[in-house]
């Protein structure tokens, strides 16, 4: 039971950190249609700013002020970028937040190098919160895993509970007749990017002093993300959640199955058929750990497209 | 129409005595232009014609690639089909692959195909590297090409016009294509498929056959890369590949049928010719990539059918003017954000930190740039760029006078504006 | 050292008939590197070290007076861009292709310069590998014009072997964790050949995929569930740090014996938890001694920052390719190039750290190795911190070497 619990509770923080990320992606998606393309570099920003700011004014101010930085450079990307290329279709949309993606990561390279930046977890979290198994649980991954669960709470109490979450969520549905209403639509739609993006970098400035701050950390979780979202479905904050845990449960058991999908065939009499049909099956499991994602999202997408939470076409 | 015959004739003349004009770096520069042009057209058969955005094109650019360098490996190294004909197998492997995945993907439509799309092309690439039999690893599978029809194919010449034939054939064949009443039914599926599907016609199999057309042309590039490099490796499987055909396409011009090879070629060349002389160059790619599609929506081609369509109407002596001083602000502009990005590049890198931490606060040591030394401190560095973009303002807005002088002279009917398109929505 | 520029190649027509009248070509290097995306970082690395033993060769009177002359493409990252610029090199008229920092471009080029000299015999070129350490370029695919002047795994895990036991450090039960390609997998299986010798058990072999995995807390784990004393992993770039931090995190006991914990950055990233970890280098300032040090002190001044990492390797391979043209005859004043690959086969330099040797039976270079621990007592800091890497033990070229790979059935030019 211990050499589960471990790679569980792994799973569950490593999800809540993909959550954090995905939870941007899939509230734009659903709010404006845009496949954000460039929403991992806001993660990558959150994470460098964070630690150009540690150096001045300490760690948690650092985490703090650097995803109201991310917020504000999403909005100005909303508002002098996607607006202008709205009226020419979501195609031109993408493009052009794929086109952003390159630039944000040859600028971080600009600016501070090619290889991964000394960004770390500061001393006085840098401590065993328990121990499992013979391993320390550090605390820090609880902290990353509070925070995560923290912004969840926040955002959905903001998008159910408040008047502004009921604009929001109106725009998300009947756009013309929140601005027939006299709503300002394009400004929510503005807030809404600047939020998703400092969600991001809030991820960001938190994940990049745990695991490394370097400029491929866009692309290593940029896909990633996107499964996310599509397995969740696009534009539900449960849906990413749910999709988040089950991602990170998933990869994190999967690295501990040594067994082949040979070996189930053995178990079930077929060893004989497994042996001849050499290839895929005696793949173990373990090694295809990074791929399983990917199956997943085929999977969910030819039988429920609209993800596991989202709305039915 | 006869303008346009004469002007194709011209191209292909040009293209055919490419070899003779330029060096064998050159010409190896061609090929990869030319497959990577055929790819944006296949791409575009799907997307801009049936209105179907994929993201996972690069499988069956993959695919073909790897049944043609199977088929070159085949029978102890001595080809399954001369080398000529070899580009078939690429064919045949990215029509298979196309009907596969396209029969998959086209059950859902807008933002979940590209996803389903997106999917089965990381799905390959995650599970290439363990399959190394068919893939071969991560140093891929090499082959080398077979003498066919008394030539050697040694030389990059030959490879060339090889190249060139199948993708002038392949380009012809799609034209083709797109006249039959299959071509034009893919117009419809953009347009409005419900109605089409009102129409009595049964929208699954057209896409389907759709897809898989495009995924055949796809697999014929795939399969005259592999001839040319003599290798497959499995980073074709990435998403920047897909990624790349789709902004060749867009950056070409979807509407135009030869839009996407003029992007796919100019944007080739781009990375082959400025990649060696900047460390920065995918920053001016990016910066590129996002100005065109803000600016030029319907692509380069868009650019230049509204250019002929200007010139047509106030004549080429009047509108000299205003493109040239356009012309002049672009390159102000452009020597304003290179100057500005090399120096900051320069000043920002780990070498010159470290110098410039030990010459102390106020020395830092002179940047060297363009053949010249330039003080990080020195007014003149941060005039140079300041200057080129005012100067770059100024044109533009000189030349924008201009133009407009010349459409207020013209009479009332205004061609429609470049931004307004028509477009499939994605969901 | 010049550039590649677009301005020559606009005028290379004019300019090819000029120079086909004009008389000693001089001799050309081409650099077939990574120097932007993703892996840029070790790309730029090999252009530095390159750019430094060119003009140290030059210095030193270059070949016959003629100084060489260093062309710089940008592979763009990957084989079919490495395939391109190999082939606009070859037409710029090189005569040497230098590459390092990927296995995979490494196979493509090393194929690419055999099918070209089959093709053009005449225009031979050679093929100077100095950082693709996977076997199957001194195995399988051997050729006569290529020389790996970098090490490979069965030598870097036999010094890390030896040196870690000498140091008490290796204990009976290995995990083996690796990256799941053509290095990880010649690094586990050098792992496992050397569980005789070493005198350990190889507990668990894992393979992962490469710089996907952004948490190794389970892979951590199995580790610590073998209950394995010493982790072996030829693991690079993030991949190395993040397993290192994961098992830091977890506070696991194991030590770590690695062949690239030395890649700049990641001390600095690391910081404690790399305390203690063992590398097989092939360059250490501290053991190099005084030779060492005038060494580091002469690329520092020249590049601005010290040699580290796969940089010396670099040096002073391409130092050896200055040696064997020493010996090449100026003939009608154009390099021949297959007696140039002739004496590079038998060449050997007196580098800081020993004597660097080429073994002409299937053209791995012998070279001398260090093994060292980082520790707060080294003599040379990394990364601006205050550790650095002590060595341990030192290996002369013979020592560290491993004999060559019965796959290798190198045809040679009569």
């Amino acid at each position: 039971m211990e050499h589960l619990a471990i790679p569980l509770l792994n799973g569950v923080v490593y999800g809540l950190l993909l959550f954090m990320v995905s939870a941007g992606l899939t509230l734009i998606f659903g709010m404006m249609g845009i496949l954000n393309f460039a929403h991992a570099s806001f993660y990558m920003l959150g994470a460098y700013f964070a630690y150009a700011l540690q150096g001045a004014v300490g760690f948690w101010v650092a985490v703090a002020v650097s995803p109201l930085l991310v917020g504000a450079i999403g909005v100005l990307v909303e508002r002098h970028v996607l607006r202008r290329v709205h009226r020419y279709g979501h195609a031109h949309e993408l493009l052009v937040t794929f086109g952003l993606s390159f630039i944000i990561v040859e600028l971080v390279k600009l600016f501070f190098g090619n290889y991964p930046v000394n960004y770390r977890v500061p001393a006085d979290l840098d401590f065993a919160a328990f121990t499992l198994g013979g391993l320390d649980y550090p605390a820090y991954r609880l902290f990353m895993g509070i925070v995560a669960i923290g912004m969840f709470v926040a955002i959905y109490l903001l998008l159910s509970r408040t008047r502004v979450g009921i604009i929001v969520r109106s725009a998300i549905h009947r756009p013309e007749m929140a601005e027939a209403l006299g709503h300002n639509v394009p400004r929510v739609f503005m807030g809404v990017f600047g939020v998703g993006a400092a969600m991001a970098g809030l991820a960001g400035a938190v994940a990049g002093a745990f695991y490394t701050t370097s400029p491929n950390m866009a692309l290593e979780l940029g896909v990633l993300v996107f499964v996310v979202v599509v397995i969740g479905g696009l534009g539900s904050l449960e849906g990413a959640m749910l999709a988040s845990l089950l991602i990170g449960v998933v990869t994190s058991v999967a690295v501990g199955i040594d067994a082949t999908p040979a070996d189930l065939l053995v178990w079930l009499g077929a060893g004989d058929l497994a042996q001849d049909a050499a290839g895929i099956l005696s793949l173990k499991i373990s090694s295809l750990a990074a791929s399983l994602p990917f199956a997943l999202m085929l999977l969910v997408l030819l039988v429920r497209p609209s993800g596991l939470m989202g709305e039915k076409e | 129409m006869k303008t346009r015959a004469i002007l194709l004739a011209a191209g292909v003349a040009v293209l055919a005595a490419v070899p003779l004009m330029l060096p064998d770096g050159l010409v190896n520069a061609a090929i990869s232009m030319l497959i990577a042009a055929l790819f944006a057209c296949a791409y575009n058969l799907l997307c801009g014609y049936a209105g179907m955005l994929s993201f996972g094109h690069s499988a069956y650019f993959g695919v073909g690639a790897f049944a043609t360098i199977h088929a070159m490996n085949a029978l102890g190294g001595a080809g399954l089909l001369p080398t000529p004909w070899m580009p078939l197998v690429g064919a045949a492997g990215g029509l298979l692959a196309g009907l596969v995945a396209g029969w998959f993907s086209t059950q859902r439509t807008g933002a979940y195909f590209a996803m389903i799309t997106l999917a089965i092309a990381e799905l390959l690439h995650a599970m290439a590297p363990q399959l190394k039999s068919v893939f071969g690893g991560e140093a891929g599978i090499s082959s080398m090409r077979m003498p066919a029809w008394g030539l050697t194919f040694g030389s990059t010449v030959e490879v060339y016009y090889l190249t060139l034939a199948w993708v002038l054939a392949s380009l012809v064949l799609l034209y083709l294509l797109t006249r039959t009443p299959l071509g034009r039914l893919a117009l419809g599926l953009r347009e409005n498929s419900q109605r089409l599907r009102f129409l009595g016609y049964d929208v699954h199999r057209i896409s389907v056959l759709i897809f898989a057309l495009s995924g055949m042309f796809s697999g014929i590039a795939g399969g005259l890369q592999v001839l040319s490099n003599e290798s497959a490796n499995y980073v074709v499987f990435d998403t920047s590949l897909s990624a790349a055909v789709v902004l060749n396409t867009y950056i070409g011009g979807v509407h135009a049928f030869l839009g996407p090879a003029l992007g796919a070629a100019l944007v080739t060349f781009f990375g082959y010719a400025v990649s060696d002389l900047t460390q920065s160059w995918l920053l001016y790619q990016g910066a590129l990539f996002v100005l065109v599609i803000i600016f030029m929506p319907t692509g380069l081609a868009g650019l230049l059918a509204l250019a002929g369509r200007f010139v047509q109407r106030h004549g080429l002596r009047a509108a000299a003017p205003g493109a040239g001083l356009y012309l002049l602000a672009g390159a102000c502009y452009a020597a304003a954000a290179i100057f500005l990005t090399e120096l900051l590049q320069r000043l920002f890198s780990q070498d010159y930190r470290s110098l410039a931490q030990a010459a102390g606060a106020w020395e830092w040591p002179a940047v060297s740039l363009f053949g010249r030394e330039w003080p990080p401190l020195g007014v003149t560095t941060w005039l140079v760029p300041a200057t080129l973009a005012v100067l770059g303002w100024l044109f533009w807005k000189m030349a924008a006078a201009a133009v407009g002088r010349l459409r207020d002279a013209a009479p009332a009917d205004r061609a429609p504006a470049a931004g307004a398109m028509t477009e499939r929505r994605l969901t | 050292m010049k550039s590649h520029s677009v301005l020559n190649m606009a005028l290379l027509p004019g300019l090819l008939c000029v120079s086909a009248l004009a008389a000693a070509a001089p001799v050309k290097i081409a650099l077939v590197e990574t120097l932007s995306g993703p892996q840029a970082s070790t790309g730029l690395t090999y252009r530095s070290a390159v750019r430094y033993a060119v003009d140290r060769i030059n210095a030193d009177g270059g070949w016959h007076g003629q100084p060489l002359e260093l062309l710089e493409y940008d592979n763009q990252g990957g084989p079919a861009g490495a395939a391109d610029k190999l082939k606009a090199a070859i037409s710029d008229g090189a005569q040497l292709v230098v590459q390092g920092a990927s296995s995979a471009i490494g196979g493509q080029i090393t194929e690419d310069v055999r099918k070209w000299n089959l093709r053009n015999p005449g225009r031979e070129l050679i093929y100077l590998n100095v950082g693709a350490e996977a076997q199957s370029l001194t195995g399988e695919k051997c050729q006569f014009y290529h020389f790996r002047v970098a090490g490979n795994a069965p030598m870097r895990v036999k010094a890390l072997v030896a040196g870690m036991k000498q140091d008490g450090a290796l204990g009976s039960r290995v995990y083996a964790i690796n990256q799941n390609y053509s290095w990880g997998q010649d690094m586990e299986q050098a792992i496992v050949d050397a569980a005789a010798s070493g005198g350990y058990q190889v507990v668990e072999k894992t393979l992962h995929d490469v710089g996907k995995i952004q948490d190794f807390s389970p892979y951590v784990n199995k580790i610590a569930a073998a209950r394995a004393d010493t982790v072996m992993t030829g693991n690079w770039g993030s991949d190395l740090l993040l397993l290192m931090k994961a098992a830091r995190a977890s506070g696991l006991k194991a030590r770590f014996g690695t062949v690239y914990l030395d890649q700049p950055g990641n001390i600095a990233n690391a910081g404690d938890v790399a305390l203690g970890g063992y590398v097989a280098q092939a360059f250490n300032a501290e053991a190099a001694g005084e030779a060492g040090a005038a060494f580091v002190q002469d690329y520092q001044a020249k590049m601005g920052h010290a040699p580290t990492f796969i940089e010396p390797q670099t040096v002073f391979g391409v130092l050896l390719v200055g040696e064997a043209l020493k010996h090449v005859p100026a003939g009608d004043g154009k390099l021949d190039v297959r007696k140039l690959a002739l004496q590079l086969e038998q060449a050997s330099l007196e580098t800081p750290m020993g004597t660097l040797s080429m073994r002409a039976q299937d053209h791995q270079a012998l070279l001398p190795l260090a093994v060292s621990v980082v520790s707060r007592d080294a003599r040379y800091k990394a990364d601006g911190t205050d550790l650095g890497f002590k060595p341990v033990k030192r290996f002369t070229a013979q020592e560290a070497a491993v004999p060559a790979q019965g796959t290798c059935r190198m045809q040679r030019p009569d």
